[in-house]
Order: structure tokens, then sequence, then C-alpha cells
């Protein structure tokens, strides 16, 4: 607000309070986390004492080689990672066509398609997931990377989106410019639009890939052989019933973990630039 | 048009896979069965400590399958029971799948679960090896479908230095005993807030499981949760005055007596840290113990008038040569060596009757109170019939929340009227079932 | 470019997009509301037509309206601490834009709504187990009995709240600070003329100004809230005999019926009740804050 002037000194106390607040705030945040990975580092009886500490006493990779030994984690990673790069694909494709025409071309039509668009993003998941179930069952399915992918091929929010961004950030001239010299509209598309919307398809793309990744309900019905479980659905039945070892079960959350958290950090800026730019404001 | 469209494209490879999958199986089968070297056999499992039982007795089939491999998914019971509902129906699930007589009917009376191969039916029906109630119960119909797998049994557990403390020598002997011992044994702080629980009761946890608890204690007061009629339909049958006293010792243990609460630790995980002086389970616990708190000093008893067995049995989707395999482990499963392995290792009962466990019985004194008991012992077991986990499902969720009201303490009216509305509650689904006796 | 040309382009490219809404959208949803007038099992081949039957028998079941409770709870009990809080937290890390820190706040923040649930309410659980907890042992230092977080019917659901709001916290904070950043700059510089503080200008610039998008997050916050179901399993759930308050919600309640019950028709009619809360609630909020803008 008050850029270009020289900040007062009572602003940059203030400003300094507001830091000291944000980062306790930021801490506690993270500080679930932190435990989780360092509960996987304990000792059992590290693990047993009262009051916890924050930090092992004597870090140990024990946890770490059981989980590997006994769980088929690193399979379960795999399905996941499969599973989302797969629903991010799907998604960014039909959400850029999509999104394109239903921002670029006028017909009552399309008002229609893009209203049942919305209409169907009120409606919970949750809500029609057992009659998508049973569909994903007479396909024969269950328990396949494909079957997964059934409920989570297209993002409504991912139309609305990109539909959005095309209407603010790409102007008719550009495309009729194109049209005269002759260019077709698939050319139109690929080489015009999909490079204008690179900003925000990444954003989709992170928001696609952790939807899918974090995804619980639906995996937890769709698969049930151990060798197709998503990391979500395989630590959840082993927190439930193989063990109550807390230093074996953080280990397994921690392998989850750590790589998502990298993943994240790699693609933050991109993700809330993407956001940013989307002109959610309409 | 779209849609089909769609749902073509979705199923194409699949249907490639399915050739493959069977011109392999042709492939298989012309070579013979001599050139069957990596066959693999899956057991879906509700008990993850059976795991390495199942591979062992995959072990103990390689004479005839050489390259056999075993793979067992275990995972939690509801979970498990969850899959197969989901699995059953589209035919993906497991080659064996074990699963007790109850919840197994429904799947039976749809077709769903196969019948067994006549020489696992005359194995099943041999009189020397197994009781006829074992016998009734892996029949529908008169027809087999199971190959027994364990039954669990329940039986008293209780912490001997525990006793030895409160000056309590011998395990009580009638329900009201229960609630005696249990104020004495409970241990408390400063504040008279319990640490330790006199009498593990389950009170909380989702699920059938504190409906079946319930039934034991019934059952010792003479009662039943639902009873069959001549007309072989079924009758509610708890509120009754048998119902009324047991809900009651539960309310005055939680309430009057404070010897446990809902929160406090319980059941196996429980004892075995000495955060309770008893409670009542089945023998796995036995096997438990003696894997996590091996220095436990504990001993096990008799019920007053006698317990639940619920028998759990082999069952498989498939018939014929498919299903060749699996019949054959699961009758392997049932040998002298292997049974007795079960009990020693495991825990769980096995059901040949032909086999001498004296030896492990000996070593393990406590399973004496599962395998030896008098003449006129009683057992119930949980009724087959399709929606008993919906039965006792619902009836938990009402004695969860009966255990938690402390208004219930000294009212027999409210008791009362938490039993009778939870039995109009089970008439309405037995009724649903079609499966109500007219009274 | 031919109208035809254009046309089959059209074509072209939404026909896929819609087949994939009719098969994995509408048509689902169109079962849902058929199922809920049938009733099957799963297992049969006939579903017999029970008209509003199992609506009927909802109404006074009470599994389901306990169900319904505390997942109301859950998802009010979410949007009332995220909304205010994101939006005080966006602010502030908007005022600290120029900061180094500012991508280390919006990462921290955003965090929790990335990492994979189930281990994330691992994390939790422990934080609220009652003899090992940290939350105990925090507590203790300020002279408060331990509490047995996860036993208490009350205390539980509290805790799925805490769980959902850290989860849902990053995404609304980071759609506030987005709008925060849209806003034209003109206003607070005439409301700095007028006299007024940061806090003021908090109050009376930012918050009415950020309305549509306090909409879209509330509706998005709220949605989420009333689907929670990851969180009850993982926190709440019981372990064969271990001790444990199993907290119901829709979603488990509906699965539960569906596929240990094997009530599909009556499982679809609670699938359309959740329909019809969250198409209820949208309009409500849709309704607020347009009247709220005029007043």
């Amino acid at each position: 607000m008050s850029e270009g002037l020289r900040p007062t000194r009572r602003q940059i106390i203030v400003g300094r309070l507001i830091d000291a607040g944000l980062i306790l705030f930021c801490l506690a945040m993270l500080l679930p986390l932190v435990l989780l990975v360092s509960n996987a580092f304990k000792t059992p009886p590290d693990i047993l004492r009262w009051p916890p500490a924050i930090l092992p006493r004597d870090p140990t990779l024990d946890n770490m080689r059981a989980v590997l030994a006994d769980t088929p984690l690193l399979r379960w990673m795999w399905n996941s990672v499969l599973f989302a790069l797969l629903s991010t694909a799907a998604i960014l494709t039909t959400s850029a066509v999509t999104g394109y025409v239903l921002a670029k071309f006028r017909s009552r039509v399309l008002n229609v398609v893009f209203a049942i668009i919305l209409a169907t993003a009120i409606v919970p998941f949750e809500v029609y997931m057992i009659p998508l179930f049973f569909n994903v069952q007479k396909l024969g399915l269950l328990n396949s990377t494909a079957g997964l992918l059934v409920g989570y091929l297209v993002m409504s929010f991912g139309i609305f989106l990109i539909r959005q961004n095309v209407i603010a950030s790409i102007p008719d001239e550009l495309l009729e410019a194109a049209r005269v010299d002759g260019a077709g509209e698939w050319w139109i598309f690929w080489r015009i639009v999909v490079p204008l919307l690179r900003g925000p398809l990444g954003a989709l793309g992170v928001l696609a890939f952790f939807q899918a990744w974090t995804a619980f309900a639906w995996p937890l019905i769709v698969t049930t052989t151990k060798e197709s479980y998503t990391v979500e659905v395989g630590l959840a039945l082993f927190q439930t019933g193989f063990t109550v070892d807390l230093g074996r079960l953080s280990a397994a959350a921690t392998v989850v973990l750590v790589p998502t958290i990298i993943v994240f950090s790699l693609l933050r800026r991109n993700f809330v630039q993407g956001v940013a730019t989307s002109g959610l404001k309409d | 048009m779209g849609n089909n469209d769609t749902s073509r494209l979705g199923a194409g490879p699949l249907g490639r896979r399915t050739v493959l999958a069977l011109a392999a199986t042709a492939f298989g089968m012309a070579l013979g069965s001599a050139a069957a070297q990596a066959q693999t056999l899956t057991v879906w499992s509700g008990y993850p400590e059976m795991v390495p039982f199942y591979q062992r007795v995959g072990e103990s089939l390689k004479g005839k399958y050489p390259g056999l491999q075993v793979k067992v998914e275990a995972i939690p019971l509801r979970e498990h029971e969850k899959r197969l509902a989901l699995a059953l129906p589209s035919n993906s699930a497991a080659d064996v799948i074990e699963l007790a007589n109850s919840t197994a009917q429904r799947y039976i009376e749809a077709g769903l679960i196969k019948t067994a191969p006549a020489d696992a039916a005359a194995f099943v029906n041999n009189a020397a090896y197994f009781d006829p109630f074992i016998q009734k119960t892996a029949a529908v119909g008169g027809k087999v479908y199971g190959v027994p797998l364990f039954r669990g049994q329940g039986a008293l557990f209780y912490n001997t230095d525990k006793f030895a403390k409160a000056g309590l020598a011998e395990p009580p002997k009638t329900l009201a005993d229960y609630t005696e011992y249990a104020k004495k044994l409970t241990e408390r702080n400063a504040q008279g807030v319990a640490t330790v629980s006199g009498w593990s009761m389950r009170l909380s946890g989702g699920g059938a499981g504190i409906a079946e608890k319930f039934w034991i204690n019934l059952f010792q007061n003479g009662g039943n949760l639902i009873e069959e009629q001549a007309d072989g339909k079924w009758a509610t049958t708890y509120a009754s005055e048998a119902g009324r006293k047991t809900l009651r010792q539960y309310i005055d243990n939680v309430h009057v007596h404070k010897v446990v609460t809902p929160e406090m630790p319980a059941d196996a995980d429980a004892f075995q840290r000495e955060q309770t002086a008893m409670f009542i389970r089945e023998s796995w616990v036995i096997g438990d113990i003696a894997q996590k708190a091996p220095n436990l000093k504990f001993s096990t008893a008799l019920l007053p008038r006698g317990t639940i067995v619920a028998p759990v049995f082999f069952y498989s989707p498939n018939e014929g040569d498919k299903a060749r395999l699996a019949w054959d482990f699961a009758i392997a499963a049932n040998s002298p060596e292997n049974a007795v392995w079960l009990l020693d290792n495991v825990g769980w009962l096995p059901n040949r009757k032909d086999v001498d466990y004296s030896a492990v019985v000996a070593k393990k004194p406590a399973f004496k109170a599962f395998v030896n008991y008098p003449k006129d012992y009683a057992f119930f077991t949980l009724p087959a019939i399709a929606p008993v986990e919906e039965v006792l499902t619902r009836l938990a969720a009402r004695l969860t929340k009966a255990f938690g009201d402390a208004s219930l303490a000294g009212n027999d009216a409210g008791i009362d009227a938490v039993l009778k509305e939870a039995a109009a509650e089970t008439d309405t689904i037995l009724r649903r079932a079609g499966l109500l006796a007219s009274k | 470019m031919t109208a035809r040309g254009r046309w089959s382009f059209i074509l072209a490219a939404l026909l896929p997009t819609l087949a994939i809404y009719a098969w994995v959208r509408l048509y689902p949803i169109g079962d849902v509301l058929y199922l809920s007038l049938h009733e099957w099992n799963i297992i049969a081949k006939v579903r017999p037509f029970v008209g509003l039957e199992n609506f009927v028998e909802l109404s006074t079941d009470p599994l389901f309206l306990e169900a319904l409770r505390n997942t109301a709870i859950i998802a009010f009990g979410v949007l009332l601490v995220t909304i205010p809080l994101a939006m005080v937290l966006a602010a502030l890390i908007h005022a600290r834009t120029a900061s180094r820190l500012s991508g280390f706040y919006e990462t921290a923040i955003f965090l929790p709504h990335v990492v994979s649930l189930v281990p994330a309410a691992m994390a939790w659980k422990w934080i609220f187990d009652a003899r090992l907890g940290p939350l105990n042992a925090i507590l203790s230092v300020f002279g408060v009995q331990p509490k047995a977080w996860l036993f208490d019917p009350v205390l539980s659901i509290l805790c799925i709240v805490v769980l959902c709001a850290w989860q849902a916290l990053g995404f609304a904070v980071l759609i506030f600070l987005v709008g925060i950043k849209n806003l034209p700059v003109s206003l607070y510089e005439a409301a700095k003329l007028d006299g007024a503080g940061p806090v003021q200008s908090f109050f009376y610039v930012t918050v009415p100004l950020l309305k549509p998008i306090t909409l879209y997050v509330s509706v998005v916050t709220l949605v989420a809230g009333f689907n929670v179901y990851g969180q009850a399993f993982v926190l709440a759930s019981d372990a064969q005999g271990a001790p444990g308050n199993l907290v119901r919600v829709l979603v488990l309640d509906m699965l539960e019926n569906a596929f240990r019950n094997y009530r599909v028709g009556y499982a679809a009619a609670e699938a359309v009740v959740l329909l019809v809360v969250v198409l209820v609630l949208t309009a409500i909020q849709f309704g607020a804050l347009r009247e709220r803008g005029r007043a």
C-alpha cells in the first residue's frame, strides 16, 4: 500500500511482530508432520517415554527396515503415482479443450453444457460413488488403475478455471488473426491457446495430482487386493489391523510423506502463480 | 451412445487380458499337472495372526504341488468382510476365503460361494474327525460348503498376580461373583479414579463385537439375543428379565462401582500391559500373550454357564478344477500336525477331535478352559442368517450409548426402555428379511 | 473458416468430455436417484420399487441421524474455524509479501492440504493419544487433567474438526491471498486518507470486498466437510478390541449400509439426502452473501 515510501520505524516493528506470529503459527502447522517423521526414528522405549520428546533420543532405522520388509509400501506408492499421473493427464486434456471451447464459442447449447458441468461440480463425489462402483465392477475394472481412473477423469473446477483464464487472457483478435491466416481450429488450439495457458494448466496439474494422490474413499472400495492398494488405502488398513506399533506406522507414513513434501515444495511456485492468475474473482 | 463407446473402450484392454489369461490356462492344462510348477494360491484372511499358519500349510502341500506359492492377504476383519461384499459378486475374490459361517450364509444363498467337492465333503462329514455341530454349520441345505478352519470360543482370562494381591484364590463362579471380584481388583489413584480396570468389558468401538460380548454375558443369565423358533424363523428375546439383568450389570460396573470405563485401555492389549485384571475373550489371546507379554502371569477359567462358539471355515468362490488346489489346501490345514501347530503357535482352536492336543495343553495350561469342559457346559453360536451383522451392529450402537448413560444406573425402567426399543429395531430388521417369527 | 468447420471442431472437442461426463457423472447421479427408490441387496437380480420407503425409514434411523448430526457439526465446525482464520492469515501474509519468509509461510500453511491424508491423520492420532500424546503432556504442564480425546464422544468430534481444519486451512488461505492481491490498491489509499488504520481497512475494505471469494471458499469447505470420511476412518475407527469411539459420519454410514448391510437402495437414499443438504447449503450461502452485500 505504501510501497515506494521508506517504511517508518513503527511499520518495521509491526512487520517484525507479524513475522514472529506467522512463524510461530507455521511451525505449529508443521509440528504434527515433524513429530511423525521423528517418531519414525524412535526406538520402542523412546516412543513410550513420558513426556514425549520431539526428537528421537538415539535414532534407529529399524522401523523403516521393518516396514519396507512387511508391506509392499513401494508398490502402493507406485500405484498411487501412476494413478495420480494418469488422472492429471486426463483432467488437463479434458479441461483445456472443454474450457477453451466454452470460453470462445458462443451458443445456447454450450451455455447449457457449461451449466451442467458447473452443476455436477456441486454434487459431491461420495453421492454417486456407489453406482459408479457398480459401473466399474460391471466392466471388470476392479483392482486396476483403469478402475481407479474412472472416478478421476474429469474435474469441473478445472474446466471452470481454464474457461475463466481463456476469457481473461486470450483476446478474440488473436484467434481471428490466426483464422484469417488460414489456421485450422486444432492448430490454433495447440499452437496458440495451450502455450498461453501454461500457467493455469500447471496449477491445475498440481491440484489434480494431489487430488488423486490423496483420494481415499474411492480407492478403498475399488481396490480389494494387496497389490492394487493405493498408498492411502494400504496405510489405513495397515494401521487399523496389523499393528499398534507407532514406530512402524510412523516409518511407513514418513516414507510416503517425504516425497510428497519435496514434490510440493518444488512445484509450489508454479501452483501459487497458477492460482493467482486464474481470475478466481469472477 | 457416447456412453457405450467409452465403456467399450475401457473394456478393450481387459478383454484382451482375459483372452491371454484363458490362453495361458489352456496352455498350462495342455502341459499337464506335472508342469504346474509355479502355482499360486491366494488366501483372503481377516486374521493377520493366521499368516504364518497359512505359509506352513502351503509348505506341507509342497509334495503334491512342488512350486506352490501361497499368497495371504490379511486385513482387519471388518474390512475383510467388506471386501468380500465388493469382490464376490464381481467374481474377483481370492481362491480361498476365510469366513464365519454366519457371514457366509448370504453368499451361499446367492450362489457366490460354491459347494465343496465330494472328497472335501466326505472329509468334513467323517464322524471321526468333526463334531456334529461343526458338520451342521459347514453345510447349508444338506450340502457342504465349508471346510473347518478354527473356532472362536470364549473363556475368562485373569491376571493371577492381581488376583493374589486382592486375596482371590479362585476364579469367579457366577456373574455376580464377577462384579464382586471386579470391585476388589480395580486399582485406583489418589483421586479414586480407576487406573486398572477390575473387569474389562467391551464398552466401545464400533461394530458387532460389543453385541457379541453382550450376548456372552446374557447367555450366562440364561438368555439369548435372538432364538430360532419351530418354524425356522427367529424371535428377538433380549427384552427380558435376563436382558435387564445383563445390561444392569454393565451399567452398575461403569457408573456405580466404577470398575471400568469406556475410555480405559481394554481387551487383550490392556490385559497384556496389566491394565485390566480380567476379561472374556477367545483362545487366540494365549498365542498373542506368548508373543507380546511372555512374562505375564495369567490363567483361564470356564464361564459360569457356557460360551460362544464361532466356527470359521474355508470357502471357495470357484468350483471344479479351478478350486482343486483350494480344497486340497483347506483339507491340508486340518492335518493332525497342522492342527497341533495352529493351537500351539497361533492359539485359535482347531476343530479336529481325533488329534491329541495334550502336549500343547500340558505346555500351555491356559488352553484347559477351552478344551476341557464339563458335559453340561452350554454353547451358542451366531445365527446363520443373512442380516446377522446388521442386527448386531445396530444393537451394538444402542448398547454403547446405554453404557455411557449414567441416568440408567439404578433405573430398571430406563434399562427396560432401552432394551425394548432395541428389540423393536431388531424385529424390524428380521421382518424385512422375512425371518421374523410370528408371535 | 466456415461455420460448419467451426461446429465440427466444437463437436470433436467436446464430445469426449461430454461422453465422460455422461458416463462418470450424470449416469451415476441418475442411478443414485433411481436406486434410492428401490431395494437392492447387491447380489439379487431383482430390485423391487419401494417408493419413498427408504427415506421414511431414514427419518427415524438413529444411526443415520447420529451420522447426519456428527457430519453437520464437523462441517460447520471446520467452516467456522477455517474461514476467519484463513482470512486473517491471508491478510497478514499479504502484508509481509515483501518479506523473504513469504514463500515459507505459503508452503507451511499449504502443506497439510497436500500431504496424504492417512499419514497426517496418524500423526494427529498420536498427538491426541490419551496416554502417550503430546497434547495431554502440554496440558499437564498447565495443570489440566489428561483427557481421553479420542474416546469421549464430544472430544473425538472436536479432534476430527481440528484435523479437518488443519487440512482445509491452506487452500482457503491461498485463495484469499489471491483475492487480496487482486483488490484495487486505490480503495486502501482512500481508506487511509479517511484515517483508517490497517485493522480498520481489513474490516471495512478487505472483508467486504472478499465476499465472492468467501462465498467460493465457504462452499468448497462446507461441501468437503460433509464428505468427511478418511479422517474419521483413521482417527476414530475401531480396531478390533481396542477401545475407541467410532465417530459415525455420513459417508461411513452410507458405505456400511451398502457393503456391510447389503442395502444399496437404502445407502443411495442416504446419498440423496447428502446431495440435498449440500444443494440447500450452497443455495443458502449464495443467498446470504448476496443479501449482506446489498445491505
